[in-house]
């Protein structure tokens, strides 16, 4: 998976192509845990380009956003394609994770 | 139509080419791209869930994945050879955590119309996800 980091301010922007599943989970836990220890823990990933999530997938993001929030910043989400929108909503995450509708919406809500 | 089967192997590389063999076939039999994608996600969950569990991470163990036609849905089987799932040991996820795992299987019961699970095997279980078309559900199921 391809994962384009930036900085926006002082927001991460996390920009990630492909599929999110059991064989990239892992890339996607370890890139944000990084970034999370080096003191960026103002996230924002933006979904636009990620047609595919399953469990494992919402694992590492909900991993990320624990370990962030710990620090005192969060991860926010955006770009949700209507399939992967769906799998937030039926397990509940859409209401405890910040999710906006695109990019500027979610780095203008730091 | 007939029944088709993807042999896959358990590694998570194999996920992908799982997704792209289901959506050609829901699509042949006239699904369309939301229940193919729902399909894919419930399917992608059970094939992790053999990978994972019942063969505990081992690669190179056969996974078999079925699509079947009936007159009033679509039938798909997954099937593994290794360790059998273990029904006293699934919890029902508490959907006000914010859970890290074990929501996979929820997943695919809310994907699903019908889950069963076939245990009375030498090895392994077989998943049997039973998808209705739209307005032909049994008011039983």
């Amino acid at each position: 998976m391809e994962i384009e980091v930036t900085q926006t301010g002082g927001v991460t922007l996390v920009v990630p192509k492909g599929d999110l599943d059991m064989g990239t989970a892992d890339q996607m836990k370890r890139t944000l845990t990084e970034l999370i220890e080096k003191g960026q823990s103002k996230l924002v990933m933006d979904l636009t380009d990620v047609a595919y999530v399953d469990s494992s997938g919402l694992g590492a993001l909900v991993a990320a956003m624990k370990r962030a929030r710990a620090v005192g910043g969060n991860l926010k989400l955006c770009g949700l394609q209507e399939d992967v929108r769906s799998i937030f909503e039926m397990t509940r995450l859409i209401k405890v994770m910040a999710v906006h509708s695109d990019r500027q919406e979610a780095v203008a809500s730091w | 139509m007939r029944a088709e089967t993807l042999v896959i192997t358990s590694e998570s590389r194999e996920l992908a080419r799982v997704r792209a063999w289901l959506g050609e076939q829901l699509a042949r039999r006239g699904l369309d791209s939301h229940a193919q994608s729902a399909l894919q996600v419930a399917v992608g969950e059970l094939t992790t869930n053999s990978i994972k569990h019942a063969y505990e991470g081992r690669a190179g163990e056969p996974i078999h994945i079925s699509v079947e036609s009936r007159e009033d849905s679509v039938v798909i089987q997954v099937e593994d050879f290794g360790k059998p799932f273990d029904p006293s040991r699934y919890r029902h996820p508490d959907l006000d955590e914010m859970n890290e795992s074990g929501v996979g299987l929820y997943i695919v019961k809310r994907l699903a119309d019908e889950l069963t699970y076939d245990l009375a095997r030498e090895r392994g279980t077989r998943w049997t996800l039973v998808k209705y078309q739209a307005g032909t559900r049994p008011r039983s199921a």
